[in-house]
């Protein structure tokens, strides 16, 4: 493999990254808030539906991830392939990371709430300020990748 | 990951020494466990025969249970439940001397396995000692030792339910979700199961299985000559 090419195939990845690690850390999260809807729908006996939508939280890492590959999808040259692969991976780890602590916080916020249904709104919060950072990382990454060159 | 369903079915305990009755029922905290996988139920229940009283054979003498928390602390790879069964046993080592000194020990035993973990030396060399120097390390030896001295039984079962309760408090912190969380949920559901059910009844329902398993095969001796 030529040098040039190599510097392709990290631009395909930077393209793709950003899609592929968001939706990896949204399955884990909304897996893990998943489980503990589940368990709490054991314990008790009315306000499922609330457990289930929040435990779908994280999969707003997905969208993040398939925005910023839209916007870094272009015709991959020795020219832009670094700038694809650093924004590209970079803001996927983020939305990978974010997916998979969200996840844990939502499964707190049903834990808690389960017992305490007057905390629902608050114990939405530590899942907010979460979201708050991959929104940073998101709107960043868009913002940087209008640098790349065409 | 595996744990959070089951994690997330557990009612909160809630305080100490509030509840007139677990959150959760022991039947029902059973059936929940029924989710866990065999190789955890196998762990479970090797940390329940070392730290839960009522699984305590009378028949195994204490140089074989220490063996077995030794062996247990050779083979688990989690800091937090090692931590968790040293720091019980530790306790109760310290317990168990108060206990000898008070029903008139003058000195250690000697030539026995007695005791675990790293102050039975210490314990022995300062046997006379109203806190056997322990009370910097644990502060709590010295109030205990003052309500054995005032036979103040209960207050001495309450100060080490609420030492084990801090205890349990710190080691859980940073677990939520995981096999560890659960192992500190059960030993605090059974502080507050035990201190919720002290009841007269159950005490002597206790003492008369004790007797009985004390007796053996020497019942039926008994029996006979009361007739």
């Amino acid at each position: 493999m030529t040098n040039d090419t190599s510097i392709l195939v990290l631009g395909w990845i930077g393209i793709y990254a950003p899609v592929a690690l968001a939706a990896i850390g949204a399955s884990i999260g909304c897996t893990t808030a998943g489980q503990a809807a589940i368990g709490a729908m054991m314990e008790v006996s009315s306000g499922y539906g609330r457990f289930v939508g929040l435990s779908a939280l994280p999969s707003s890492m997905s969208i993040y991830g398939i925005v910023v590959m839209f916007i870094l999808n272009r015709a991959v040259t020795p020219a832009n392939s670094g700038g694809l692969f650093g924004i590209g991976l970079l803001s996927g780890l983020a939305f990978l990371m974010a997916g998979i602590y969200q996840g844990l916080c939502c499964a707190s916020a049903i834990s808690g709430s389960k017992s305490k249904p007057e905390i629902f709104g608050l114990s939405l919060a530590p899942a907010a300020i979460v979201e708050g950072f991959a929104v940073f990382a998101f709107v960043f990454a868009l913002v940087a990748a209008g640098g790349i060159p065409r | 990951m595996k744990y959070v369903v089951l994690m997330a079915s557990l009612p909160p305990l809630g305080t100490l020494f509030e509840a007139a009755t677990p959150p959760i029922s022991r039947i029902r905290l059973e059936s929940r466990l029924a989710l866990l996988e065999a190789a955890d139920r196998q762990t479970l229940e090797r940390i329940a025969n070392l730290i839960a009283w009522s699984a305590q054979p009378l028949e195994r003498s204490d140089a074989a249970f220490v063996a077995e928390a030794h062996r247990f602390l050779a083979t688990n790879p989690s800091p937090t439940l090692r931590r968790l069964v040293t720091q019980r046993l530790e306790m109760r080592t310290i317990v168990a001397a108060l206990r000898r000194r008070r029903r008139g020990e003058a000195k250690p035993p000697a030539g026995e396995v007695w005791g675990f973990g790293e102050w039975v030396g210490l314990i022995e060399r300062h046997w006379s000692a109203p806190t056997f120097q322990l009370e910097g390390i644990f502060p709590w030896v010295r109030q205990a030792r003052e309500l054995l001295e005032k036979d103040d039984l209960i207050g001495f079962e309450r100060l080490q339910f609420s030492v084990v309760w801090a205890m349990l408090n710190r080691l859980g912190e940073g677990h939520h979700f995981d096999f560890e969380a659960l192992i500190i949920y059960l030993a605090r559901w059974s502080l507050v199961s035990r201190w919720s059910g002290y009841k007269a009844e159950s005490a002597v329902v206790r003492f008369r299985e004790l007797v009985d398993a004390g007796l053996g095969s020497h019942r039926e001796l008994f029996a006979g000559a009361s007739q």
